[in-house]
């Protein structure tokens, strides 16, 4: 319901095909029709795929569109309601309370990895140590890790009497001690670490194999230029690695936006209602309590939320 | 060229849509004849006979499933039963896709309460079963407060009453107390009668440094507050409440005086420590470890087998009237669907499910008898000797009240939040009660708008 947004977008037609297009203008006609009749056979090819494509993934997507102009309970006469089902998303104090929390999580689960990615990108491209790889490999490790295991592993942690509790009583800290995943103040908090450590390795992976891609030249003639390791950073390291920090931003933003799986694991929204995402509150209003539209509504918002996140991203980071 | 065709793409995408969006409206009632046929028990007489049964039950449960699926089998050999088992939620989340599906199961186990089985009745998926509840005498033989969990009036603006369209099972699942028979013990105090009796033994175990309580709130646990309200709640209110009539209030189930009770537990540090942030599975586990006297518990969920059976004990603690009121029902609705061939066979397949054979079934394989109340109970069990004889006492007082969460589908996640705004001290008691009301009321709102 909320697939779309997790990879950056398709070229919009019109605005990056003007090279393509100057060069076709002084092609002869010949050419031009023949590459036309290729097209439809091009076409021809590609049609069992995007028919597939249509009846799996548009006719849904439409489907559910319709659906969130509806009260329906999944099985008897739906009522047509107009637009309710979003005014209520955005006015029921409960519904629009996790707007807030998804932005407390994209905080958690994009602003921090991404800047530990960069900080650990810049320090481990700066010198080359030996064992290089193994650093990679642990910080990377979470990313190839199941979200549920990751959540079940976390949910131990943060018990009561689990390793955190325990190790902030070994050092004298018993005081900060607490119900981390129970408690109204440090529940969205302490779920967000766990984006932050499961998010911040692939960010780094990225950002090294970005940077390694930077010609040394560049950073030859920046320490030539007498720049320190700071200024390096933000004159060399940063600019060149701008194609990969949209790529992070997109897939860790949307990655937020959408989280459902962690919560479900850990919290189920609780307590009270401190943790409760959007997608929480989509999976409760689809499969738990019948108002299939009222999940609709919020699965579209959010599609539309990503798609937007998606789009500035590619601009911005496209614009010179 | 280019950009029209893209603008041809967009346009019918969008008039595509939009006739998608005003066109067809989503759902719509299947028709069935309704002309009843004439019903018979003969089951011998209908030939060769598959049905297909989709429930939910695993481990003991489905044990017991297939223990009377051979039973049934054995006593007519033309009749083939073929059980798929399906995960609760999965199950219950696609039932009303499944019994749309022209090769969808004849019988299922559907959750009680509006959000499944009564959508399942509105929408005309399951079949009225009165003219076999007359067949089989079922309004006579099922405790009213039992049959009331199934019916529904056939207009579907009152659960409660009027038609059956589901059949109980001859076991049951009721909230109860368990305690731990060597706590107990050790404390010199006998099993609690009465609520008065429960905070008298609570005092003594926390004053001789035992937990009274197992207990943690992180992801639920929302039973010890219905076991109280049952315990305090006058039985025709609640179940009034919960079957949604509008004349009767949160206010009236005694659920204010159940949420100050176990606020005061736990202000009085009688549940675990640090129970905010204690899951669900871990609070079992904690209770079958020795950590803690008493818990309250759906019956079955603390998975209790062998010499445990004999470790804990339960007790369905009496309201002071003497009476006994519990929360307690069938541990599943079992429906017939509409578009069933045979439905003379399904209906006497659910009759055997409610039959005392069902009931001793049960004991045997360990689980709570219900309906039946002679039943051979094993002399070493005691934690089922409490369940069959709490059932028992239910019966006989016809005591039951359904589970709260009937009364709207997101009436539990809305108790379950606020009991955790109320131990962090952010409502009182009273506000509890209101948001319970606010959300029935905007269910029963609801209701009346589809009506």
């Amino acid at each position: 319901m909320t697939a779309t947004g997790t990879r950056p977008p398709a070229r919009l037609p019109g605005t990056p095909s003007r090279p393509a297009r100057a060069g076709r203008a002084g092609a002869p006609r010949r050419t031009s029709a023949r590459r036309r009749r290729n097209r439809w056979i091009g076409l021809g090819f590609a049609a069992p795929g995007l028919l597939l494509y249509g009846y799996v993934v548009l006719v849904p997507l439409l489907q559910s569109v319709q659906y969130s102009f509806f009260r329906w309970d999944g099985v008897t006469q739906a009522v047509w309601v107009g637009l309710e089902n979003y005014t209520r998303f955005l006015t029921d104090p409960e519904l629009r309370s996790t707007f807030g929390h998804v932005l407390v999580l994209v905080g958690f689960f994009s602003l921090l990895p991404i800047a530990l990615g960069l900080l650990s990108a810049a320090l481990l491209t700066r010198t080359r140590l030996p064992g290089m790889a193994a650093f990679r490999w642990i910080y990377f490790l979470p990313q190839v890790m199941t979200s549920i295991v990751i959540a079940l592993v976390f949910k131990r942690i943060y018990a009561p009497e689990g390793p955190l509790n325990e190790a902030l009583r070994a050092v004298g800290l018993g005081s900060l001690a607490r119900s981390w995943l129970g408690d109204f103040t440090w529940a969205l908090p302490s779920l967000g670490m766990i984006g932050t450590w499961a998010g911040f390795g692939f960010c780094m992976v990225l950002f090294i194999s970005g940077a390694s891609s930077i010609p040394p030249e560049l950073y030859e003639a920046a320490r030539m230029d007498g720049a320190g390791p700071v200024r390096e950073f933000f004159a060399v390291t940063l600019p060149g690695l701008r194609g990969q920090l949209a790529v992070a931003l997109t897939l860790t933003i949307t990655g937020a936006l959408r989280t459902f799986d962690l919560v479900w694991i850990t919290t189920r929204g609780g307590p009270g209602t401190s943790t409760l995402t959007p997608a929480v509150a989509l999976y409760r209003a689809a499969f738990q309590n019948p108002q299939v539209g009222q999940a609709a509504a919020i699965g579209v918002v959010m599609a539309l939320l990503c798609l937007l996140i998606a789009l500035t991203i590619t601009r911005l980071s496209e614009k010179d | 060229m280019k950009e029209h065709r893209a603008r041809l793409v967009l346009g019918t995408t969008a008039v595509l849509s939009l006739l998608a969006v005003a066109g067809c409206t989503p759902g719509g009632s299947t028709t069935t004849d309704d002309s009843s046929s004439a019903v018979s028990d003969d089951v011998a007489a209908a030939g060769d006979v598959t049905l297909r049964l989709s429930d939910f039950w695993g481990s003991a449960e489905g044990e017991w499933i297939d223990a009377m699926i051979e039973q049934f089998e054995s006593e007519y050999p033309n009749v083939t039963i073929d059980r798929t088992t399906e995960d609760w939620g999965q199950l219950t989340s696609t039932l009303n896709l499944q019994l749309q599906d022209p090769d969808g199961p004849d019988i299922a186990s559907a959750n009680n309460g509006w959000q499944s089985l009564g959508t399942l009745a509105r929408g005309n998926l399951v079949r009225n079963l009165d003219d076999y509840a007359e067949l089989y005498g079922w309004d006579d033989e099922v405790p009213t407060t039992i049959a009331r969990q199934n019916q529904f009036t056939t207009d579907f603006t009152t659960i409660g009453s009027g038609s059956w369209f589901a059949t109980p099972l001859a076991r049951g699942s009721l909230i109860g107390l368990y305690y731990n028979v060597e706590k107990l013990d050790a404390l010199g105090l006998e099993p609690p009668q009465t609520l008065d009796d429960l905070e008298a033994a609570a005092t003594a175990a926390a004053d001789a440094g035992e937990i009274p309580f197992a207990y943690g709130s992180v992801d639920g646990g929302t039973a010890v507050l219905l076991g109280v309200q049952a315990m305090l709640a006058d039985k025709d209110a609640l179940n009034d409440f919960i079957y949604d009539d509008p004349d009767v209030s949160a206010a009236d189930t005694a659920l204010t005086e159940a949420a100050t009770t176990i606020k005061a537990w736990a202000d009085a540090g009688w549940f675990t420590p640090s129970y905010e942030g204690i899951d669900y599975q871990t609070a079992v586990a904690n209770f079958l470890d020795g950590q803690g006297v008493f818990r309250f518990e759906y019956t079955g969920s603390l998975g209790l087998a062998g010499d445990q059976l004999n470790q804990f004990g339960y007790v369905q603690l009496a309201q002071d009237s003497g009476s006994t009121v519990g929360v307690g029902a069938a541990p599943g609705a079992m429906v017939i669907s509409s578009s069933c061939e045979h439905p003379d066979v399904a209906a006497a397949f659910l009759d055997h499910l409610m039959s005392a054979e069902g009931s001793q079934t049960a004991v045997d394989i360990g689980l709570v008898p219900m309906l039946n109340t002679d039943v051979t109970l094993p002399d070493d069990a005691l934690s089922l000797q409490g369940e069959a004889t709490a059932t028992q006492t239910l019966d006989a007082d016809d005591g039951y009240v359904p589970y709260i969460d009937w009364a709207s589908p997101t009436l539990l996640d809305t108790i379950t939040q606020n009991m955790q705004l109320l131990y962090a001290g952010k409502v009182t008691p009273e506000q509890l009660t209101e948001a319970v009301e606010a959300d029935r009321t905007a269910f029963l709102e609801e209701l009346g708008q589809d009506s």
